[in-house]
């Protein structure tokens, strides 16, 4: 891009006072150089001084009073209180506003579902499937009995000897160690 | 202009701590590196109606049981790593070998082994739910049946 082109196009910034004081110097410097756009500047300047004029002419002739007076009556005007509500929530519902909806939902629905992480039980206390699971058992010949308790959701695997074992271990009890 | 632009960095902050939130809570279910394993050896008999004060947490579990008498006899916690073995002495010359297994869905499954000297007297796999318990009882000690409260909780 050449020199006039980036100056053409920063005149009108320059003309409204948008440049910072380099932007602005350089601006300066390059249309005090250039005659091309030293002649655009004065276009510029031409189309702003008459557009001014123009409208500084015709707003003598716009009436503001009755606009003012509108506004005050609006301002001082006492609302519904259901108008001041409606208000709020088009407010809140209303893009970018509403934006915040849509990860706050999935936040929430996400967190619900992950609590159990870090708060193990919690969607039912701690009841919730406490029973325990079993997966298998083996009582090398010896009767077993798996019991499940439902108020205090227990668990209870319960072994038994046949009568005669039972017989023979109580008889060894009562020689030397226990047994089942 | 940019008030629309500060609220989308806002909610697009919002969204990825959410998902930090959840990813970190689905790794918090993954981090166990070991199980606190309690034994709590309880005697149950019929010969008095003594109810051992120790065992008020566990009256609930105790109750349905139908003996008149509950006495502590040894508590006995070991932190045991996954796939690790843990043996524990039980009254009677007994010893019931643990080995959690895995961790899912909030549950630890156990491989429970209860042997009497060499001879295997019960070998079991449990899942119980982290920080549960289950009970195993039956055996003969002293004129009285020993009922085992086997618990885990993950660390």
């Amino acid at each position: 891009m050449t020199r006039c082109e980036d100056t053409g196009k920063s005149i009108g910034r320059w003309l409204d006072g948008e440049l910072n004081p380099a932007q602005s110097a350089a601006v300066c410097e390059h249309m005090s150089d250039c005659p091309a756009c030293g002649e655009e500047r004065r276009q510029l300047e031409k189309i702003e001084t008459t557009l001014r004029s123009v409208l500084v002419a015709e707003s003598a002739r716009v009436e503001l009073a009755p606009l003012w007076r509108e506004v005050r009556q609006r301002i001082e005007r006492k609302r519904a209180w259901y108008e001041g509500l409606l208000e709020r929530s088009r407010e809140l519902f209303t893009a970018p506003r509403a934006a915040w909806a849509v990860p706050v939902v999935i936040a929430l629905l996400l967190g619900v579902f992950s609590l159990d992480s870090y708060w193990p039980g919690w969607r039912f206390g701690a009841s919730r499937n406490s029973f325990a699971a079993v997966d298998s058992i083996d009582a090398h010949g010896r009767s077993v009995a798996l019991l499940r308790e439902n108020e205090s959701k227990t668990t209870v695997i319960w072994l038994y000897e046949d009568q005669e074992v039972e017989n023979e271990a109580a008889e060894e009890e009562s020689k030397s160690s226990p047994a089942f | 202009m940019k008030r629309l632009k500060k609220s989308l960095s806002l909610v697009l902050l919002f969204s990825l701590v959410s998902i930090a939130v959840v990813v970190g809570g689905e790794a918090a279910e993954k981090v166990p590196q070991a199980v606190q394993v309690t034994i709590r050896t309880i005697l149950a008999g019929n010969k008095s109606d003594e109810f051992d004060p120790k065992l008020k947490d566990m009256e609930a579990q105790l109750k349905p049981l139908k003996y008149r008498s509950y006495r502590s006899l040894k508590d006995d916690g070991q932190s045991v790593p996954w796939q690790g073995t843990k043996s524990f002495d039980i009254p009677g010359g007994r010893t019931l070998t643990v080995v959690p297994q895995e961790f899912q869905n909030n549950r630890i499954a156990l491989k429970v082994r209860l042997t009497q000297g060499d001879k295997p007297v019960l070998d079991t796999t449990v899942r119980i739910t982290n920080k549960g318990n289950f009970i195993l009882g039956g055996p003969p000690h002293e004129g009285g049946t020993l009922v085992l409260s086997i618990s885990a909780a993950a660390q």
